[in-house]
């Protein structure tokens, strides 16, 4: 349907389009959330934290954080980053059950 | 003999205790059951006084006795009578000679206690229970997978909603709708952009007045579940954010907002030209016919004038509660810039541009239907286009306007002026410093050469 809006219809004008430019957030990453990039820190030194000290629940956390972080993650982010970190925490989780099949005792 | 066996049996356990060691040296002098005939009359004193308070420590021994004082009933009669006149013989002695068997009893009971039955610690079992912290962390991860698919999906379908209500009135506004940018020719998608999975974005171009209108759907994070679970206690909504640049041509120059007082009074806070232009306080919309829930933002009472027009009174009135902030400025360049040198050392870009931020009803729990009441919104957006580009200041207030901005790039000089020398000046030591090395690398006969001309002469 042909809107009328001011004077001037719309297709008696001939106007060139113009491209669309990736807004400023690029130029300015303060603007962005910082939670992917956060929690993917915090899930590769929990990662580290679980298999060095043996830690089941760090190793757990760490699953947890990746997980979070993947799903706050943005559209440029590289998944192959992604895809580290939660290689890493799995197998944190793995490897802490290898070393020591007992079940997890709660902290209470 | 079976009575035998049975006592003997019954008596085994007894074997571990302390106290039976005593007991046996003083009571085998009589026959060898008087210490049978013990334990039967502490098991009949025990059954008159009360019951046992421990019943599992002593239920043990006490089930070996009541099974040898069963056999014993059940079996030979001849043994009975024996029994019970040792019995009565017993209870006769029991006051003035057996002073100590009361202790003897209690110590006896007491002594009975090491035979507890621990449960098996929990690392040691081998049964599934034992595992239940780890069911609960893959239930926990079963449960942010399902809300991130579900959380995902409704955003996707909200956005969809959103498109499949404005694509019409879009689509005959502007000649390319939906761009995102990967292609070199401007050809319209005609459908969203998805960044994230709850912000979608759209680029539309092509129409008189505008360079280009980016439309943003910032959707809540239903993918989170922390997200989810934050927004509990704290309520926040979608938000439609529409950023329309213009043309140099298409809007003469002022700075003007109108939304909620909490949001104007962020913005004047945060952005750089609102903090720059208009300087007083938000005022109430009342004067102007709006709901005295919105403020609105000026540089002159003239511009405010030229705007709030009865159909735009109309519109905002109408779409109050939906409406967060608009803002309409000539000299918009984002919000204030912080960095670390103090301030940057020249003015920032500005962009004469149109801002709409809108919120979606339903405070996060809207349905794809709630998308249609926005579209009266879009056609504020595209009114508002076309009036500004027909707004124009009259003489007096042109030149206020003008003066304005004048006043703000000279206070930005004067605030930069001591940092733009002292730029200067380093880059000038730097030069120098950079010839001086110069010198320095050369070889031999050439430096030598170099020095004796004058540092000047040198080819840069």
């Amino acid at each position: 349907s042909q809107t009328l809006l001011g004077s001037v219809p719309r297709r008696l004008v001939a106007v060139v389009p113009v491209e669309y430019k990736p807004p400023s957030t690029e130029t300015n990453p303060t603007l962005e959330d910082p939670t992917p990039d956060y929690m993917n820190l915090l899930g590769m030194i929990f990662s580290m934290c679980g298999l060095m000290l043996k830690l089941k629940w760090c190793a757990w956390i760490a699953v947890y954080c990746s997980f979070i972080s993947f799903a706050n993650s943005r559209s440029s982010e590289d998944t192959k980053q992604m895809m580290s970190s939660f290689m890493l925490s799995i197998s944190a989780v793995v490897m802490s059950y290898l070393q020591n099949p007992q079940p997890m005792s709660p902290p209470w | 003999i079976i009575l035998f066996t049975t006592f003997v049996s019954g008596s085994g356990g007894r074997y571990n205790d302390d106290f039976d060691d005593g007991e046996d040296l003083a009571d085998f002098d009589d026959n060898d059951f008087a210490e049978f005939e013990d334990m039967n009359d502490d098991l009949a004193a025990e059954a008159e006084t009360a019951p046992p308070p421990r019943v599992s420590p002593s239920s043990q021994p006490e089930e070996d006795e009541d099974e040898a004082t069963v056999e014993l009933e059940d079996g030979q009669d001849g043994f009975d009578d024996s029994e019970t006149q040792d019995q009565d013989m017993y209870s006769k002695y029991d006051q003035e000679e057996f002073e100590g068997v009361g202790d003897m009893e209690k110590t006896g009971h007491s002594m009975k206690d090491p035979l507890i039955i621990h449960t098996v610690p929990a690392h040691l079992q081998n049964s599934w229970e034992s595992y239940y912290m780890e069911i609960l962390m893959v239930t926990g991860l079963l449960a942010y997978i399902m809300n991130y698919i579900i959380g995902k999906n409704k955003n996707s379908r909200l956005a969809q909603a959103w498109f499949n209500s404005h694509r019409e009135l879009l689509e005959s506004n502007f000649a390319l709708v939906g761009d995102d940018g990967t292609s070199k020719e401007a050809v319209s998608t005609g459908k969203l952009n998805q960044e994230n999975e709850h912000i979608y974005n759209l680029w539309c171009s092509g129409r008189v007045c505008c360079e280009g209108m980016l439309i943003q759907l910032k959707f809540l994070k239903r993918q989170d579940l922390l997200n989810v679970l934050a927004r509990m206690m704290r309520p926040a909504c979608d938000q439609v954010q529409i950023k329309v640049t213009l043309n140099d041509e298409d809007m003469d120059t002022f700075v003007f907002a109108v939304g909620t007082k909490k949001a104007m009074a962020r913005l004047q806070k945060e952005m750089q030209d609102l903090s720059e232009f208009c300087g007083d306080k938000p005022k109430s919309g009342a004067k102007y016919g709006l709901p005295e829930s919105l403020a609105i933002l000026t540089e002159m009472g003239e511009v405010t004038d030229g705007v709030m027009d009865n159909k735009m009174v109309h519109y905002i009135t109408n779409h109050a509660d939906k409406i967060e902030s608009i803002h309409f400025s000539d000299q918009f360049s984002g919000p204030k810039v912080m960095q670390e040198e103090g301030q940057p050392l020249k003015l920032p870009e500005t962009k004469k541009t149109l801002l709409f931020t809108f919120n979606v009803p339903g405070m996060g729990n809207t349905s794809p239907k709630d998308m249609d009441t926005l579209l009266p919104l879009m056609n504020m957006v595209i009114y508002s286009i076309d009036k500004v580009k027909k707004l124009r200041l009259n003489r007096e207030g042109k030149q206020k306007a003008d003066r304005n901005r004048a006043r703000v790039e000279e206070n930005f000089l004067k605030q930069t002026h001591a940092q733009r020398q002292e730029a200067a000046q380093t880059r000038r030591e730097e030069k120098k410093r950079a010839e001086k090395e110069r010198i320095m690398n050369e070889e031999d006969p050439e430096r030598q050469r170099r020095l004796e001309r004058e540092p000047d002469s040198m080819p840069r």
